[in-house]
């Protein structure tokens, strides 16, 4: 007491001076302001930086599908490019363009904004399209040497269903049909055939060739607006009516073919393979059967032994009920005999089922043949309606191939019905959307933008994926997610509580645990490598072949054998190391928990093996070799790889979350006589329940942004199907999908005209965020509504 | 020898319940004492032995007296000893305890009041270390046998712990928990425990009509009440109660206390609790602990009015401990 402070001797001593509050004295360090400041700082940079990247991407993103005017442009030399003008930039111009560019300025009708505020000169990307004619679709261009730009209104933007863009003037509409003439040179004069130099307005004949019986083959051209060879009566309102209804027409009658090609056809498709299946299966049954004639036993024991088993079965079951019914007798060595007991009786009682007289009928070359003829009947009925389909299909493509359109370019050239064949015009049912910018007004522009969205996001892929819609994209991306999130809670969830409430604390949990949160560090690639090589590969060709190396039946019968000892040997070794209760554990409960560990292990270990090189597994497809069908990249193995992946989320935050469940609420429980489970189902669980969604949030989040392991175990460039189908089994968990991570990728760095599809990267990039949002948000919603049910009151 | 003092004339028993403010007036002050303050332990040396033989971890004979003897017992602990790991919590306690009545456990913080009681119902063994020696014999059958049912065990005793614990649920699912653990999912028998329980807890017509709201929004005391009609709705033979009052205000504790009167009829009922009066109040019998060993045990009335030790006198009436 004697030695203290000055400070504290002041205060102990009656101050005789009133106590004047001091302002400002403290340092600013230690009030902690310049943190304050700091913290703030860092804050703002983070949050600018997001809802910068957030801004960026949204405008890109919404703008994509705006329709932009088409721009006419005539170059100083007299040239002249159509084209949708993206985006300007000043530059410096290579030596030899300088002076040109140079002497350019100050020249009358030069465009406006030719030469930047710092007199450098400014070039325009344009949009220029017509890949198919052999022109780079963009093109950068000087404005110094420009003479002038016009916005015709007649100018049009074909998006297509191959080659890209088509930028042009629409000039005619025709139907051309190709008709056959008898041979004579009267009858010939009498059909009108004459030369296309002299066409008379309206209908155009060419004298295509003769065929081996004289006949001549003639195309016959009938215009529907604007003769062939004749002025252009683009843009009018009934020519652009015209070409709408006819259009339209076309969409149709390729909606239909489309129809027909993939329900008619394949749904004859799919019952034909099925059939063939089917005598395929017959026949590698027959074989089998004749391979293995005998089992384990011959034929002559077969049915006493099988007898015999069946009896043992009864008799361990019987035995079984009668120990647990003297409930007086629950000692532990009791509890011993009964697992044993069903064990054993377990293990009879496979070997009844499989090896029983009947169990499997033996197939015999009669049947395959009963089989055949059936399946040649069937095939027969279908091949016929397969014909059918392919004449209404024809039927439709030579009506389709009769409508065309000429739509030129600067340059005089009109897009090719193909790239091989230059002469003749593209088909109306190529084109997806005819837009005409600079002739439609805002309302105008506005149905385009929403049809284009409409088309992005119900509609199919097209031109190599570039352009179209990207439903199947998003269908894979939300079903991969919820397929992930509703593997991984489980397991996530088995694996915290059995951690977290079961597990003996100490150095093999420690060492579980520091795994679990290594794994959560491991490259998202390893994963997918994993997940190739483990389940689609080793999984999915049991899956569908069975055991690519079966044991014999003996010796599988002896793992199994083995097995069931190690089981219960664990069983009893562990009720043994459990100690009595209100002793201590002694080194040998301790031991005999590591035996018991041990012997788990071990029958774990036999009983994977027992499955792994079961004789009696043939696969599920195995008619079907070589094409896998599981055993391939697909929906689930992409799913399992990334529940895989995320799984340590949600076991460290379902760990966190049982563990927050207080003391007290677990004491409460058990004080009223609730089991160990049963206070974790009732009172753990529901508790750690917005934890646990934490936890799956987090791993979807992260499951719905991941790429690289879905390019190795699912996710495809274009996937055929949907995995969902209308036939069953309706889900079809083993096909291959698309994914929005893996289209932005392929979009943006592997499609052939990937810088027409930069737009589109950026929508998808849009896409894909408010799809994770969206899931989010729903998960989050859902947490919420189960924290206001629990929400704590006031004490 | 210490002058009587006036909480050494409270009449003890049940009649007498008065104001808190008023019993906690009449305590004499420490100061009051005449060898207490700076000379630490060398007063309790010579005005103790009983508890300085104690704290030398000597063994000592618990004074029971004969009333208690007497009586009908339902639970039988007999030179019973736990430990945490290597720390011993009891040490022998040998006591009966008394069908139908109230029992009443007192002593200074961590003598292992709580512990005795979570031993009767083997919560003690949750805690991972705990071990046990000794006997515990309810209704002639042994507490810590091997082939004990132990689900079974703790749903033949209610418990209500120190802190209100009601479950993150609607008052309605907390009271009948107990029932439908047990499997018991007939809403009529739901419906029909759950009022008679929440009656018996006087909490009827304070919940009545928000049985389906979450328990979490009630107070502390009705938390606690809530907590006792979970502990009696299974109707158990013995209700542990471990200081049911400690977080609860004077009125609410009044409440609680008139309760465990109404209940003791039906239950037997082992109370632990820091507050003297109460222990008068609402005890038949009382239970004085020291370092994990029993000092005295006898009737309330001679505990509080008669002790045979001097310990027990003054730490009852609030000079020691
Ligand atoms: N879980 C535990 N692990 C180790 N020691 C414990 C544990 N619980 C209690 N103890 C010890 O056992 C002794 C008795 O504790 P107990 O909780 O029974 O005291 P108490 O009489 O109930 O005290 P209080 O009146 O403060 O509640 C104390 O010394 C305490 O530190
Ligand atoms: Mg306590």
């Amino acid at each position: 007491m004697s030695v203290s402070r000055p400070s504290s001797t002041d205060r102990s001593e009656p101050s005789p001076a009133p106590v004047v509050i001091s302002t400002r004295r403290t340092p600013l360090s230690a009030r902690g302001e310049p943190a304050v400041w700091l913290l703030g700082l860092a804050l703002c940079l983070c949050v600018t930086l997001v809802v910068a990247l957030m801004s960026v991407i949204v405008r890109e993103g919404l703008r994509t599908f705006w329709p932009r005017p088409i721009e006419l442009v005539t170059l100083v030399g007299g040239e002249k490019l159509l084209g949708v003008p993206m985006q300007d930039e000043s530059f410096d111009a290579a030596d030899g363009e300088a002076d040109a560019i140079e002497s350019r300025r100050g020249a009358s009708g030069l465009t406006e904004g030719a030469f930047g505020d710092d007199g450098r000169p400014t070039r325009r990307l344009y949009r220029v399209g017509n890949r198919d004619v052999g022109q780079e679709p963009f093109r950068w261009v000087t404005l110094a040497n420009v003479v002038s730009i016009e916005r015709p209104a007649a100018a049009v933007m074909l998006e297509r269903q191959e080659w890209g863009v088509w930028i042009g003037v629409p000039r005619s509409i025709y139907r051309q049909e190709h008709i056959k003439v008898p041979a004579s040179a009267g009858e010939l004069q009498a059909a009108g055939v004459i030369d296309t130099e002299s066409g008379s307005r309206g209908v155009e004949r060419t004298l295509l060739g003769t065929e081996s019986d004289g006949t001549r083959v003639v195309r016959q051209r009938t215009g529907l607006m604007g003769a062939p060879k004749d002025g252009v009566s683009f843009p009018s309102r009934e020519a652009w009516a015209l070409l709408d209804s006819l259009h339209e027409e076309a969409t149709d009658r390729a909606a239909r073919i489309k129809a027909i090609e993939k329900d008619d056809i394949g749904a004859i498709n799919h019952d034909m393979e099925s059939w063939r299946l089917r005598v395929r299966k017959a026949e590698m049954e027959r074989d089998r059967a004749a391979a293995d004639a005998g089992g384990t036993l011959g034929g002559a024991l077969a049915l006493p032994a099988w007898i015999g088993g069946l009896t043992v079965v009864l008799a361990l079951a019987g035995l079984v009920v009668v120990l647990s019914r003297r409930t007086d007798h629950r000692t532990s060595l009791m509890r011993m005999v009964r697992p044993a007991l069903l064990v054993v009786a377990g293990l009879v009682a496979a070997w009844c089922v499989l090896e029983s007289p009947w169990s499997h009928r033996r197939v015999t070359d009669a049947d395959v043949e009963i089989v055949k003829a059936q399946a040649d009947a069937a095939l027969g009925e279908l091949q016929a309606s397969y014909d059918k389909a392919l004449g209404r299909i024809d039927e439709l493509r030579t009506l389709d191939e009769q409508f065309r359109v000429e739509v030129v370019d600067a340059r005089g050239r009109f897009a090719p019905v193909r790239q091989t064949a230059p002469d003749e015009p593209l088909m109306l049912s190529q084109i997806v959307r005819v837009v005409r910018p600079n002739d439609l007004n805002f309302a105008g522009k506005l149905g385009v933008y929403f049809s284009r969205w409409a088309e992005f996001l119900g509609g199919d892929p097209r031109d190599t994926n570039t352009a179209g819609g990207v439903f199947p994209v998003l269908f894979g991306t939300v079903s991969l997610t919820l397929l992930l999130s509703l593997l991984v809670v489980p397991m996530g969830v088995v694996a915290a509580l059995y951690l977290r409430e079961y597990a003996k604390q100490g150095l093999v949990t420690s060492v579980v645990r520091i795994a679990v949160n290594n794994l959560a560090g491991v490259p998202s690639i390893v994963y997918g490598v994993f997940g190739l090589g483990f389940f689609c590969y080793t999984m999915g060709q049991y899956i569908d072949q069975g055991p690519a190396a079966p044991a014999l039946r003996f010796d599988w019968w002896l793992t199994l054998g083995g097995g069931a000892l190690a089981t219960i040997v664990a069983v009893c070794v562990a009720i043994m190391a459990k100690p009595m209760p209100g002793t201590p554990v002694r080194g040998v409960h301790r031991v005999m928990a590591f035996v018991a560990g041990a012997c788990w292990l071990l029958a774990a270990g036999l009983g994977a093996a027992a499955v792994f090189r079961t004789p009696y597994f043939h696969g599920f497809f195995a008619e079907r070799a070589p094409n896998p069908v599981f055993g391939t990249r697909g929906l689930l193995w992409a799913s399992i790889t990334l529940a895989l992946m995320t799984l340590p989320v949600v076991i460290v935050a379902t760990e966190e979350a049982i563990a927050s469940v207080p003391r007290s609420m677990r004491e409460g429980s058990y004080g009223c006589g609730a089991s160990k489970w049963q206070t974790i189902r009732r009172i753990v669980l529901p508790g750690a329940m917005p934890g646990i969604m934490t936890g799956m949030i987090l791993a979807m989040a992260r499951g719905a942004g991941e790429v690289a392991p879905l390019m190795l175990v699912g996710a495809v460039k274009l996937a055929p199907d949907l995995p969902i189908s209308a036939s069953a089994p309706f889900v079809h968990l083993e096909r291959s999908f698309m994914h929005l991570g893996f289209h932005i990728y392929d979009l943006g760095f592997q499609s052939p005209d990937s810088e027409a599809a930069r737009p589109l990267v950026w929508t998808t990039t849009l896409l894909l965020i408010a799809v994770v949002a969206t899931l989010n948000v729903a998960a989050i919603w859902l947490r919420g509504s189960l924290r206001s049910r629990m929400k704590t009151g006031v004490f | 020898m210490v002058s009587p003092v006036e909480s050494n004339s409270v009449p003890s028993g049940r009649v007498m319940i008065r104001p808190m403010a008023q019993d906690r007036g009449s305590i004499p002050a420490r100061v009051t004492m005449p060898a207490s303050g700076g000379d630490g332990g060398a007063t309790p040396q010579v005005r103790y032995p009983i508890i300085d033989a104690i704290r030398r971890g000597e063994a000592v004979e618990s004074r029971t007296h004969e009333s208690v003897k007497l009586e009908d017992h339902v639970l039988q602990i007999r030179q019973f000893c736990l430990w945490y790991g290597a720390a011993q919590a009891l040490h022998s306690i040998d006591m009966p305890v008394a069908r139908g009545r109230v029992t009443a456990l007192i002593g200074p913080s961590g003598c292992g009041k709580s512990t005795l009681l979570r031993s009767v119902n083997r919560l003690n063994d949750l805690i991972d270390g705990v071990h046990v020696k000794g006997e515990m014999i309810l209704n002639g059958r042994p507490v810590y046998a091997h082939d004990v049912d132990v689900i079974d065990l703790r749903k033949r005793m209610g418990m209500v712990f120190q802190k209100p614990n009601p479950f993150p649920m609607s008052i309605y699912e907390n009271v009948v928990y107990p029932l439908r653990i047990d499997g018991e999912n007939r809403r009529s028998v739901l419906d029909a425990a759950c009022e008679r329980s929440l009656k018996a807890a006087a909490i009827w017509d304070e919940v009545k009509d928000r049985l389906s709201q979450s328990a979490l929004g009630l107070s502390g005391g009705q938390q606690q009440r809530l907590c006792i009609a979970r502990a009696i709705v299974a109707d158990p033979e013995v209700l542990l109660l471990d200081e049911p009052c400690s977080a609860l205000d004077p009125v609410a504790t009044l409440r609680i206390e008139d309760l465990i009167h109404e209940i003791s009829e039906r239950y037997t009922v082992l109370i632990v609790t820091h507050n003297m009066q109460q222990a008068a109040r609402v005890s038949d019998y009382t239970a004085f602990m020291y370092l994990g060993r029993l000092v005295e045990y006898g009737s309330t009335a001679d505990i509080f009015q008669r002790p045979t030790l001097e310990e027990t006198e003054d730490y009852v009436s609030g000079r020691f401990g």
